[in-house]
């Protein structure tokens, strides 16, 4: 065992640490295209539900799954693949991230659709579901900034 | 009570990069660590033997490897947490803390 490491050395090794660590966390962050393809499936969900055909909610309901399904599937591809993240990473401040945007993101998009539909406009749901998907397109990277935050700071050997 | 103390074991670089690697998770596999590290597959194998050997990593079957995840703002490890090299199952798991 070596008793005397040098400060420089230590500093080092702490940067690559550090640096590695975060090569694993990296693969966890959903990519932005996928926060924009989950938005504009919500939107073509909602106009085959406007439209109130069986042909036209079937087939946007099929869109809907499949797209999701392939959305999910290649984002989280790389990250299942390789490398699964440790318990831990994501703490209670995360979950709150993640619960409070989805939250968001529900209450303002049916709040619009009712409203919307209160007032006798036409195609409430797909006018709801665009700021939806907007606000999934602009606030999931958000989101993901936010948690990429949290797990670099939740490492271990990070100070508290 | 276990004292603290620095192991020359992982401060060789390509293992201090390996442990740290798997230090941010439950566990990688072989493919991943090798081109985050840029290693070929035969000096991978040596550097996780020596390290499965000192009890830092388990590897299992489908070429993963895993090492005990250190507690949130805890002190990196610093000496081996064990010497039995008989969980060298093929099945992947993570080791036991």
């Amino acid at each position: 065992m070596n008793e005397h490491l040098r400060p420089e050395e230590a500093a080092q090794a702490l940067t690559e640490i550090r640096q590695r660590q975060q090569q694993v966390i990296d693969l966890a962050v959903l990519p932005t295209w996928y926060w924009w393809a989950i938005g504009a499936l919500t939107v073509i969900l909602a106009a085959g539900v406007d439209t109130n055909t069986p042909a036209a909610i079937g087939t946007t309901v099929a869109v809907f799954v499949l797209g999701i399904l392939a959305a999910t599937g290649w984002a989280l591809a790389g990250t299942l693949r390789h490398a699964q993240l440790r318990d831990g990473l994501v703490d209670r401040r995360g979950v709150a991230a993640i619960l409070g945007f989805v939250a968001l993101t529900v209450g303002i998009t049916l709040g619009l659709a009712f409203a919307l539909r209160a007032t006798s406009v036409s195609y409430p749901a797909t006018l709801a579901a665009v700021v939806g998907g907007l606000g999934m397109g602009i606030g999931g990277p958000i989101l993901m900034r936010r948690l990429h935050r949290i797990m670099l700071a939740n490492r271990a050997g990070s100070p508290r | 009570m276990s004292t603290v103390r620095f192991d020359d074991l992982i401060h060789a670089p390509t293992r201090l990069g390996i442990v740290s690697l798997l230090a941010a998770s439950q566990w990688a596999d072989f493919k991943f660590i090798r081109d985050s590290l840029g290693l070929s597959d035969s000096a991978l194998s040596k550097q996780l033997t020596i390290l499965e050997e000192a009890g830092y990593v388990q590897s299992a079957k489908g070429s993963s490897a895993s090492v005990p995840a250190p507690q949130p703002g805890s002190p990196l490890p610093g000496t081996p947490r064990s010497n039995d090299t008989s969980r060298r199952s093929r099945k992947l798991s993570p080791a036991p803390a």
